[in-house]
Formats: structure tokens, C-alpha cells, sequence
């Protein structure tokens, strides 16, 4: 380390220990300044932490795409090839496409079919890649998959509210009926944040559904009306409209998207008006304590007039002497940020203890307060350090 | 082969005809117009090496003035300042702060030793910002109080140690960065008879060809005890004579 530094550094440390009272009054400005800020940005997050963790566990960046006839027809359809046009889109990184099915019964078993006949179950026709498009797991089982599909088979996951519904035990070799037609239950789904409905549906293979519920001819496909895509972080919307264009490309049919998680965001947003008010009683109680720092400063410049003379005369610079004032000054405020961020981080654990909130403390809150604590504590410090390397030494050694 | 002189460690050599200090035609004058006070008219003084002189006169008659500007922390209104081969008249604030630094010890009446620190600290305090290992200035400021004789006591404050004592750490931090000139101001006015009686010997001991020792002083009976006497009176300089 360079030696005027290092000798610079002691004179600071030693200075300020020596005097720990005063010491300990310059810290109290930034320590409390900083300390009402996180606690004010802290506290306004983590009112909202339980919605705040959730947008971050389900990720921001589901898109869906959904047919909407613009003539008002039945049971409009994307294209057949929609998951392909859709991932055309550079922005776009996983798809899966469904279709909603209409009229269909659903019940444990034939005879209790009166039961459940009032009770609407959506039943979708859905491809191998939609669990982890949603990024949702199963509970038990497996889910469809391109067996299912080839052979042709009636395989069936259900929803976890439906499993419930149903009492269907995990594991457990059960068939369901749709519309009288036996289908084996095969997997269980797990709750989708995103997409709550689901967790009372019944999944299907399409090939399934082609051969049992719609009017096709034999081996025709069935098209999709709703698709599901994750985007790269942070393009959702530029996602929303490309994916309209290229799923569509000039058709006849409309298609809505909807980005899933914006509802949940925009509850999960901070009272920013409270924030603000909060955070500038903050500022103002930091820039009070600069003031005050600023103050005691001046007033420990004139009591060590006689040591500043006495240094000037041994050869220390003004310059030397100004930086020795301006170095306690950033001392004073990396500790007195330092305590700031803990004192605001022990108010908003105190807090959340008590209001049943989830803990949170953007990133950016502890580096900011100590930066911030710095600037303030050096601000303060240039007068006073300006004043002692201003002092001649002759006056302040009072020569006999 | 090398011939002629031989120079011992970095200890440059000493030409005694060489002043340490000159001051030509100085004088200092504080306000202007009606308020003017001319504290020296046209001063001359050569401090030489080996010196050993004192600088006395009555209270007003200039020698607060001339402690100021042989100790470098003052600039002559008129005339030039020659310390050490160097014009200190022609130098920027930093530089001449920095002549003063090397070239001149300080003890004052009042001590002036930094209260927080203890006496070892105090001495190195003259050490520091010369890029010195931490360990090298410890050595060599425990080196000084050993001369003055307080090295068991260099982890004492200035308030545990008595006036004496206060005065003996003083010029142990004076001698540390052995300067050219020492330059005391009544460095026995505020110590009793005892005490003052052994910071004019140590002072009086440390007469060497490699230093000049230069006591402001209003006491006449310390002025005579020097081996020069520099007698001043309103301003200028009255007299200038050798006492041994």
C-alpha cells in the first residue's frame, strides 16, 4: 500500500477512537438516515413479499395465445401447425398448444354420473410439453406422452382439485369416464399457479380426443385454440405481439394473448406512494445528519487547532491535513452506513415478525445505503476539512 | 581507484562555513496604510553550524515574528530566506512545508504534544508521510525518547507525564527527523527551576557541528547560558555577540 496512505489511514483511525463520544454522535446521522430508508423500502416490499416470491418462483414470461373468431363463430381454432409458427419467434423458447373440448361429462364411474353431471369438468386435449412449458410437476404418475399418442390410447392426467374431487389416492390403476367412455387415470397434475382451471381438468391425448369427442374423419388431426409459450425473460411483451403474427400469418382468425403473470405482478407491486414519503423522511433525516456531522466537525476543528498547528510545523501539508479530516469523514460514513443497513435490516425483520410478512430486501438496498452514507458524510466533511488545512499554523500555536 | 573523501552512511558532509540560515534585508510587515506595523526592519542573521544561540529581547521587540520565519512558517514581507542551500522565500506553501519538515526541529513553552496519543506516537507523529516503514519510525522515535531518557515511558499520555517530562518528549519528537536547526520558543517558560535546569542541559548536550540549537527566549539568565547571543529591540537586531 502506498505509505502516505497507510499513515493517512492511522491518523484517521487513531483520531477518531480517541475521541469515542464524538465519534459515536457523527455515526448517528448516516446510521439513522440509512437505516430509515431500508427500513421504509423494506417494509413497503415486504408487505407484498408472499405475491413477490410467488412472480418470482412462477417466472413473468408465460404468454398465451389464444383463437378468438372475429365473426363471432363456434369453437374458433389456431392452425394446426400454431406450436411451429409460434416458435419461429427468436423470443420465444418453449411451446405447447391445447384444445378446449366442449360438452363433455366427466365422472368417477358410470353410476354416479347424476352427481357430477351438474358439475362442468373442462376436459383439454393437450400435447406431451405443457408441464413444462408452465413449469409445473406431477404429483404422481406420468403425463402423456407420445405412446399415448400413437397408439391411440385413453389415457388421462387430472388436476390435483380434481384427484381430491374424485379420491383418487396417488398410484392408485383408476379409470374415469368421459361422456361414458372409460379412460385410465395415468398421472396427477400439481396445482398451476398460472392457470388455476386447471387443477379441476382432465388432460387428454389429441389423437383421443379426435377419435372419441369430435366429428372428424378417421385419422384427420385436430387444430389447437390455445397455446402456451415462455419467452426470454423480459421480452414478454414484444413475445405477445410477434407470436399474434406469426401463429396467424394473415388467417382468417383472431388471436388474444394474454401474458399470465401480469395480474399477479401488478398485485404483487409496492405501495410506491408510501414508499416515497418513507424514503424522503429517510433522505431528509441523512441529510440532517451530514449537517450535524458537518457541525461537530467544524467545532473538533477549532478544539484541535493547537494539533493541526502542530502538525503543519512538523512538515504535514495543508493538503495532508485536509485529507486526514476528509478520511474520517468516510470512515464516519462506511461504519455509520454499515450499522444503517444493519439497524434497517433488524427493522424490517422486526416488522415482518410481527405483521406475518415475507422478507424482502431488494439488492440494490445495502450497497446503495452505505454509497449513499459515504457521499453525504464526505459532503459534510469538506468544509471542515477545507477550515483545517486552512489554519495557519502561527496563530494556532500561539507563539510566546 | 577512489580517492579523496570518504562519506560515512548517508551523512552528508558539513562545510562549517556554510550557514545553515541566512536571512538578508528581512523585514515583516502586518497590516497596510494607517494600521501598518512593521514588526523587523531590515534584518540580517546567519545561523551557522555548531551554533548555539540565543534570541532575546523584550516583549514587542520582533522575536515572535523571527521564531516564525526561522521556523519557515511565516514569509518575509521583504528580503530573502536561504535555508539549507534553499531560497524558502521563493517557495509555494507545500514545498516550504516541506523544507521545514527536514530541515527543522520545533519545541515550544506549551509542549504542544498531541493530547490523545501517547509519547511514542507523538514522536513518530514527525515521521509520518515520509514513506517510512511503520516499523523503522517505531525504532526511531524509540531511539529519540531514549536520549531524552523516556523510553520506559512511551506508552504514557501527555497528562500522565509531568511538565518536564511533556517538555523531554517534545524534543524527542524534534530530534527525531534530525533537522539542521532546533528551534525552540522559552522551552523552560512554563517548567519549575528543577525541570529547566535539564532541558538547558540536553539542549546545551546536543550542541554539535552537525546542528544549530536556537533558544527565543525573554529570560535573560537562559539567553547567557547560550554561547551566542542575538539581542533584539524593536524590530532590529541591537546586538550580536559571542559569549564563550
Amino acid at each position: 500500500m502506498n505509505s502516505t496512505l497507510r499513515d493517512l489511514l492511522r491518523v484517521a483511525t487513531t483520531g477518531l477512537l480517541a475521541r469515542k463520544v464524538r465519534t459515536l454522535l457523527l455515526l448517528l446521522g448516516p446510521m439513522i438516515g440509512v437505516a430509515a430508508i431500508i427500513a421504509a423500502v423494506g417494509l413497503t416490499d415486504s408487505a407484498k413479499g408472499d405475491l413477490k416470491a410467488k412472480v418470482d418462483k412462477l417466472g413473468t414470461n408465460l404468454i398465451e395465445a389464444s383463437a378468438a373468431s372475429s365473426f363471432g363463430g363456434q369453437d374458433p381454432t389456431l392452425p394446426i401447425d400454431a406450436a411451429e409458427r409460434a416458435l419461429t419467434v427468436s423470443t420465444i423458447t418453449k411451446v405447447s398448444t391445447i384444445r378446449e373440448l366442449q360438452n363433455i361429462i366427466v365422472t368417477p364411474y358410470d353410476e354416479a354420473r347424476e352427481n357430477f353431471e351438474t358439475v362442468p369438468i373442462p376436459v383439454l386435449a393437450a400435447d406431451s410439453r405443457l408441464p413444462e412449458v408452465l413449469e409445473v410437476s406431477l404429483v404422481s404418475g406420468r403425463w402423456i406422452n407420445g405412446f399415448d399418442e400413437d397408439g391411440r390410447a385413453r389415457s388421462a392426467v387430472i388436476g390435483v382439485g380434481l384427484a381430491d374431487e374424485f379420491d383418487y389416492l396417488p398410484g392408485e390403476l383408476r379409470t374415469i369416464e368421459l361422456n361414458g367412455l372409460r379412460y385410465a387415470v395415468v398421472g396427477v397434475l400439481d396445482r398451476v399457479e398460472l392457470e388455476p382451471g386447471f387443477d379441476n381438468a382432465v388432460f387428454i391425448p389429441f389423437t383421443a380426443a379426435a377419435d372419441d369427442f369430435l366429428d372428424l374423419g378417421v385419422g384427420d388431426d385436430i387444430d389447437p385454440n390455445k397455446l402456451y409459450a415462455r419467452s426470454v425473460e423480459g421480452t414478454e411483451d414484444e413475445s405477445a405481439t410477434a407470436l399474434k403474427v406469426a401463429v396467424n400469418l394473415g388467417g382468417p382468425q383472431d388471436i388474444s394473448t394474454e401474458i399470465k403473470s401480469e395480474a399477479l405482478e401488478l398485485a404483487a407491486q409496492s405501495d410506491r406512494q408510501l414508499q416515497l414519503i418513507v424514503v424522503s423522511m429517510g433522505l431528509l433525516a441523512i441529510i440532517v445528519g451530514g449537517l450535524g456531522i458537518a457541525n461537530v466537525m467544524s467545532i473538533s476543528v477549532i478544539q484541535r487547532s493547537a494539533e493541526i498547528g502542530i502538525r503543519r510545523a512538523l512538515g504535514h501539508t495543508r493538503r495532508i491535513i485536509a485529507l486526514q479530516f476528509l478520511l474520517e469523514a468516510v470512515f464516519v460514513g462506511i461504519v455509520g452506513g454499515l450499522l444503517g443497513v444493519l439497524l434497517g435490516m433488524l427493522s424490517i425483520f422486526v416488522g415482518v415478525s410481527i405483521a406475518g410478512w415475507v422478507f424482502v430486501m431488494a439488492s440494490w438496498l445495502a450497497p446503495g445505503g452505505i454509497l449513499l452514507a459515504i457521499v453525504i458524510s464526505v459532503l459534510a466533511g469538506l468544509y471542515p476539512a477545507v477550515r483545517a488545512a486552512r489554519l495557519e499554523p502561527l496563530e494556532t500555536l500561539r507563539l510566546g | 581507484m577512489i580517492t579523496g573523501q570518504v562519506i560515512a552512511g548517508d551523512e552528508a558532509v558539513i562545510d562549517p562555513s556554510r550557514p545553515f540560515m541566512e536571512l538578508s534585508g528581512v523585514s515583516r510587515v502586518y497590516g497596510s496604510g494607517a494600521a501598518e506595523v512593521w514588526a523587523l526592519r531590515d534584518v540580517d542573521l546567519r545561523i551557522m553550524p555548531g551554533d548555539f544561540v540565543s534570541i532575546v529581547g523584550p516583549s514587542g521587540s520582533g522575536k515572535s515574528t523571527m521564531l516564525g520565519l526561522l521556523g519557515c512558517l511565516d514569509v518575509p514581507t521583504q528580503g530573502t530566506i536561504v535555508v539549507d542551500g534553499e531560497e524558502v522565500t521563493r517557495l509555494a506553501d507545500a514545498a516550504r512545508t516541506r523544507v521545514r519538515g527536514r530541515s527543522i526541529g520545533f519545541v515550544f513553552q506549551q509542549f504542544h504534544l498531541i493530547p490523545h496519543l501517547d509519547a511514542l506516537s507523538n514522536v513518530e507523529t514527525a515521521l509520518l508521510y515520509r514513506a517510512m516503514k511503520p516499523a523503522e519510525r517505531r525504532e526511531k522515535a524509540m531511539g529519540s525518547l531514549e536520549k531524552v531518557g523516556l523510553a520506559r515511558r512511551h506508552d504514557h499520555r501527555p497528562v500522565q507525564l509531568s511538565g518536564g517530562e511533556q517538555q523531554r518528549v517534545a524534543l524527542a519528537r524534534a530530534l527525531v527527523t534530525d533537522p539542521k536547526i532546533l528551534l525552540a520558543d522559552e522551552p523552560t517558560g512554563a517548567l519549575d527551576t528543577k525541570n529547566a535546569a535539564n532541558v538547558m542541559e540536553i539542549l546545551t548536550s546536543l550542541q554539535s557541528m552537525e546542528r544549530a540549537v536556537v533558544i527565543v527566549t525573554h529570560d535573560v539568565g537562559i539567553a547567557n547560558s547560550a554561547a551566542r547571543k542575538v539581542s533584539m529591540l524593536d524590530g532590529r537586531i541591537v546586538s550580536d555577540e559571542s559569549l564563550r
